[in-house]
């Protein structure tokens, strides 16, 4: 059992430096938090009312649950990813019927003074169902029956979070679009998702004609660019407009003016996109239908978003979005939140103020200043440094589990590992980009950093399956090399 | 599935997406942290209250160490509208404790409004007892600033003294060193000496955490800096002599000056109608300063240093000092006067006195016409080659005896008076005039004008024989060894000393002897003087008198001038006596002319139309 022996240790296999800089974030996040709430005037430092010595206790719960990880076989996650994902889907609605309400998500369960966010467990359920699904011999991300399934698989929980009013937690199941593209999901269905993302925030600014025109546009220059049939395409764009034109002359004076040119391109459009659907259906053109549903879906829910923009968006949340947009501008309203942490991290300079000396800290300037904003004590008090240095960290652990997802001998560690790397670079895209005002506010936690045991501990786990996953395959091959 | 080096290709294509995502987050914390200093500013904006300390205003003594001006305690009541308590707070109780109006209250919290990081004034002069109450009343936003008030103890001296009030918006543009809301002197010595009375104002740097809470102080009050009080002045002014100056002079309208011979100080300055400088400060400062702005008779007008009065017979004293140095007048000179002085059809008149005279008793009984040939004789000099030759000479040498110009006294707003030069005179005749176009300047009339203080001046020019220090309010400046320079200096006029005696004698022989200043006799003191009646378009005559007493080793030299006063003998010269005989014995033996001038009430229709 030479395989036993060298193989059973705990720690054989386990990428040394994906360890290393998870230390080293979760201790400069926990520094952080002690700088965001220290409290001089307090009895005794070391009292456990304060956040930093419960973020202590956080740490090592997640570092058992870490070891806990690493002692289970790795099968286990293979053969457990499905009923997690259904546990979490479970969880969810539970949540959604039977969670309290904690500033206006209806996301939480809560265990007397503890409270958990089932939403940090659906990641690592839906991150498992994924790499399950995706590495099924028989999986291919060009049919569009398995397209739909993993399309599902991701909506469905982002539907129900969205539904708890924690949208910027659902928008980062969004993030797998990263896994899906390396797994070999059409580049030119890729920029077309983006596109309508940006073409959703752009409805607000843009005319409806504008954007219509431009949907459009967009559908069809992602279609060209599947089928590479220039002309015909062409040919097709023409004859919808000209077909809108004509429409519109014929029937503006019979209707007195009801009819304009916008409502005519409408008809044309959804007619001729139609007509290309069952073209497509027959000649098995999958891609091009996926071009002609994104059009179809896009049209469907961009008059919507004005409903859903009032409906499902809190007033905290759309005023934050119009304000990043640059709709409404108010420093002292929705601007504020962002305004402070800009201060904060801008005052920092290149080498901050020190330790416990930030005063737009210490003085309750940053709101959320341990949880969301974390990022903005290591601005104020860590200056230019530790902001790079944070910054070099976490892009040095994204690349190292890309690295990760790469050596692996199977496709569930490899989409694993990306689907951790998507996550994690979601969070700190949009974490630290609120800070600095590039994203809008969303409230989501500043991986192993925020304050919170919930997050702390999930993120520990999603992290160190990665790792379990990954050492497993080097021990397998550090055993075969032995033999 | 795809293959491997397609898989490969798309991991590459991965990594740049993470490059660029984290170029995008490092490029913008840089531009934040390193480029854009803005948010340091902002943050110390956000945690730093200063506070401005307000330095004690310096006061103001008179030479003998009475108070003529004070500083006292008060507050200014601060409110930073951010910092207040949003559930509302007791009103009525404030604007108790601080004696404002509801409405003033709720005008002063909306223009607060307006910028709500800043502290804005709800009101002023609070005295120190209200402002204990108000501590005590725990106003969260709200703050009280040390400030001083003044206060004039002995209500003298309006125009002399100033006022101390807040800056105004023009104020505030020529002078960057100061912050709306700060208070400056207006006027007088308060202006003259606003810079040394000021002080300098320090400031407190204060942590606050986002509710407004003060912290503690910043960097351990390192950029704190302690108020540098102002300093105190000794005034040359003679509180005693100032305050039966403006009694006398009360219902009058006029001016009296009085000037140490010796160094040139000021011992009183009165211009009336005046005002109690104290009703300028304070919170009745707007009503009390309108209703001096409508007075007719213009009590804000500071007559002693900026009006224009002929000043009559009094300048026949110059005019003989002229004639003596240039050599056309000896003493022992006669003139005849049939009462007045006649060519063809100009006649100057004058009273009944015999006839010939000399120059003393041409002085002494102030003829009018001896001075008209004096003054003919000096202009048609013929030395010079014609009277408009002449008429510079004569010019020169009234300018040397400060008339004409600002003598240069820490007033700032000295006037000049007027002494007309050759081409009003070329212009207005056409070049063709003569010495008996101008003759009445010989008698102190014409075009002439002179300020009081000028004409004390000249009465203390007469007391030295022959030269002046330049007249001054401050005698001393906490602090300073010496004060400016040219008032050390001796101004001498263009007239040779040695011919200041006989003049002097003419002075002193009309109150001794036989002239028109009898009344101003002391006993014990040889007092000299000469009267003016000074004719004007403006009603009565004018009185004015000037005089300096003792003759030798004088110690006070004094104007006294009353618009329409008629003789100089019935209104000017009882004051300037009463005035020189409390100086020099310290007592006044005739509390009935006290009575009777303080009772005097002159009528001015020019005024109180």
């Amino acid at each position: 059992m030479t395989a036993n022996r060298h193989g059973s240790s705990l720690f054989d296999g386990v990428d040394r430096w994906t360890v290393l800089l998870y230390l080293l974030i979760v201790a400069a996040g926990w520094l952080s938090i002690t700088a965001a709430s220290f409290d001089e005037s307090a009895a005794s430092i070391f009292s456990f009312s304060h956040f930093y010595m419960k973020q202590i206790v956080w740490i090592g719960v997640a570092w058992i649950f870490a070891l806990f990880v690493l002692l289970l076989d790795v099968r286990f996650y293979h053969m457990f990813a499905y009923p997690a994902y259904l546990a979490g889907i479970v969880l969810l609605v539970a949540a959604l019927l039977f969670g309290r309400e904690v500033n206006g998500a209806k996301a939480w369960f809560e265990f007397g003074s503890f409270r958990v966010q089932p939403v940090e467990f659906a990641k690592i359920a839906t991150a498992l169902a994924i790499a399950r699904l995706m590495s099924e011999y028989s999986f291919s991300i060009t049919r569009l029956g398995d397209l739909v399934r993993i399309g599902l698989l991701i909506c469905i929980p982002l539907g129900i979070i969205v539904l708890q009013n924690d949208t910027g937690s659902g928008i980062v199941l969004g993030s797998f679009l990263f896994v899906l593209y390396r797994e070999g999901l059409n580049k030119w269905l890729c920029i077309p998702i983006l596109l309508v993302v940006a073409l959703f925030i752009a409805s607000f600014l843009l005319s409806p004609m504008t954007l219509l025109v431009s949907l459009i546009l967009i559908c069809t220059g992602s279609e060209i660019a599947i089928s590479g049939a220039v002309r015909s395409r062409i040919v097709f764009l023409a004859a919808v407009f000209l077909a809108a034109i004509l429409l519109t002359l014929l029937l503006a004076l019979p209707t007195h003016g009801a009819v304009d040119l916008y409502h005519a391109l409408l008809a044309v459009s959804v007619a001729a996109a139609a007509g290309a659907g069952i073209y497509a259906y027959r000649n098995r053109l999958s891609e091009s239908m996926i071009a002609i549903g994104i059009f179809l879906g896009s049209l469907v829910f961009l008059p919507t978003t004005d409903y859903l923009f009032e409906s499902v968006l809190q007033p905290h949340q759309r005023e934050r979005i119009l304000s990043f947009l640059g709709i409404v501008n108010d420093p002292s309203g929705a601007d504020f939140n962002v305004n402070q942490a800009k201060i904060a991290i801008g005052s920092g300079g290149l080498f901050g103020k020190g330790f416990l000396q930030g005063t737009q800290i210490k003085y309750g300037f940053v709101p959320e200043r341990h949880t969301d904003f974390i990022f903005c004590t290591v601005g104020e008090e860590w200056g230019f440094v530790g902001t790079m240095t944070i910054l070099v960290l976490l892009c040095l652990l994204i690349l190292r589990l890309m690295r990760m997802g790469e050596r692996q001998e199977e496709p569930f560690g490899r989409i694993y590992c990306y689907c951790v790397a998507s996550i994690l670079l979601f969070h700190v895209l949009v974490n630290i980009g609120m800070t600095v005002g590039l994203v809008p506010v969303m409230g989501i936690p500043l991986p192993f950093m925020s304050y919170g045991g919930s997050s702390l501990i999930a993120f520990t786990i999603l992290l160190f399956i990665a790792i379990r996953l990954d050492a497993s395959t080097r021990q397998f091959s550090f055993n075969k090399y032995r033999h | 599935m795809i293959d491997r080096e397609e898989g490969y290709r798309r991991m590459k294509t991965l990594q740049i997406v993470v490059f660029v995502i984290f170029g995008l987050l490092m490029g913008r914390v840089a531009y934040i942290q390193l480029i854009d200093t803005r948010y340091k500013e902002l943050a110390r904006s956000n945690v730093m209250r200063r506070e401005v300390q307000y330095p004690p205003r310096g006061e103001v003594f008179d030479r003998r160490g009475a108070y003529l001006a004070q500083s006292r305690e008060c507050y200014d009541l601060m409110v930073v509208y951010r910092e207040m308590d949003k559930r509302g707070f007791d009103t009525a109780r404030l604007c108790n404790i601080t004696g404002i109006t509801p409405r003033r209250l709720r005008q002063k919290l909306a223009d607060a409004r307006v910028s709500p990081r800043a502290p804005v004034l709800v009101a002023n002069y609070i005295p120190k007892e209200d402002k204990l109450r108000f501590d005590a009343g725990g106003f969260r936003g709200f703050y009280a600033v040390y400030r001083t008030v003044r206060h004039y103890p002995l209500s003298v001296g309006g125009n002399l003294l100033g006022y101390v009030g807040e800056v105004s918006a023009s104020y505030l543009k020529n002078n960057p060193a100061y912050r709306a809301g700060d208070y400056v002197g207006v006027g007088g010595v308060e202006s003259a000496y606003e810079p040394l009375l000021r002080g300098r104002k320090g400031v407190k740097i204060l942590e606050r955490d986002t509710h407004g809470a003060i912290k503690g102080s910043y960097m351990d009050g390192l950029y704190d800096t302690l108020p540098e009080p102002g300093r105190h002045l000794v005034s040359t002014i003679d509180a005693r002599l100032q305050l039966l100056g403006e009694e006398l002079m009360r219902g009058k309208v006029g001016a009296a000056v009085a000037i140490e011979p010796a160094t040139g100080e000021i011992l009183m300055m009165v211009s009336s109608p005046t005002y109690d400088p104290d009703d300028l400060v304070g919170r009745e400062r707007g009503n009390n300063y309108m209703k001096l702005l409508h007075n007719k008779r213009n009590p804000m007008f500071n007559r002693a240093v900026k009006g224009k009065y002929p000043p009559g017979s009094t300048f026949k004293l110059v005019q003989g000092l002229i004639g003596l140095q240039e050599g056309v007048l000896r003493t022992t000179d006669l003139h005849p006067c049939h009462e007045g002085y006649s060519v063809g059809r100009l006649h100057v008149g004058c009273h009944s006195h015999p006839s010939p005279l000399d120059l003393s008793y041409a002085i002494s009984t102030s003829c009018n016409a001896y001075f008209c040939y004096v003054f003919r004789d000096i202009l048609e000099n013929s030395k010079y080659g014609g009277v408009k030759n002449g008429y510079d000479v004569w010019r020169d040498y009234v300018l040397s005896f400060g008339f004409g110009r600002r003598l240069g006294s820490d007033f700032l707003d000295e006037g000049s008076g007027y002494v007309p030069d050759r081409e009003l005179y070329d212009k207005r005749y056409r070049g063709s005039w003569n010495s008996l176009t101008v003759l009445s300047l010989s008698i102190g009339q014409g075009e002439l004008g002179c300020t009081p203080l000028q004409m004390a001046n000249l009465a203390a020019i007469i007391a030295n024989r022959g030269y002046y220090y330049i007249p001054h309010i401050v005698k001393q400046i906490e602090g300073c060894d010496s004060l400016d320079a040219r008032f050390y200096e001796k101004h001498y006029t263009k007239v040779d000393p040695k011919h200041f005696e006989p003049i002097v004698e003419g002075m002193w022989r009309g109150v001794h002897v036989d002239g028109t200043s009898r009344a101003a006799r002391l006993d014990g003191y040889d007092v000299c003087g000469k009267t003016g009646t000074a004719q004007n378009p403006r009603g009565r005559d004018h009185s004015t008198f000037l005089s300096f007493a003792p003759k030798d080793h004088p110690r006070i030299a004094i104007s006294v001038y009353v618009e329409n006063g008629g003789f100089g003998a019935s209104a000017a010269l009882p004051i300037a006596s009463l005035l020189e005989e409390l100086y020099l014995t310290d007592t006044i033996r005739r509390p009935e002319l006290v009575e009777r001038i303080r009772n005097m009430q002159i009528y001015y229709p020019a005024y109180d139309r």
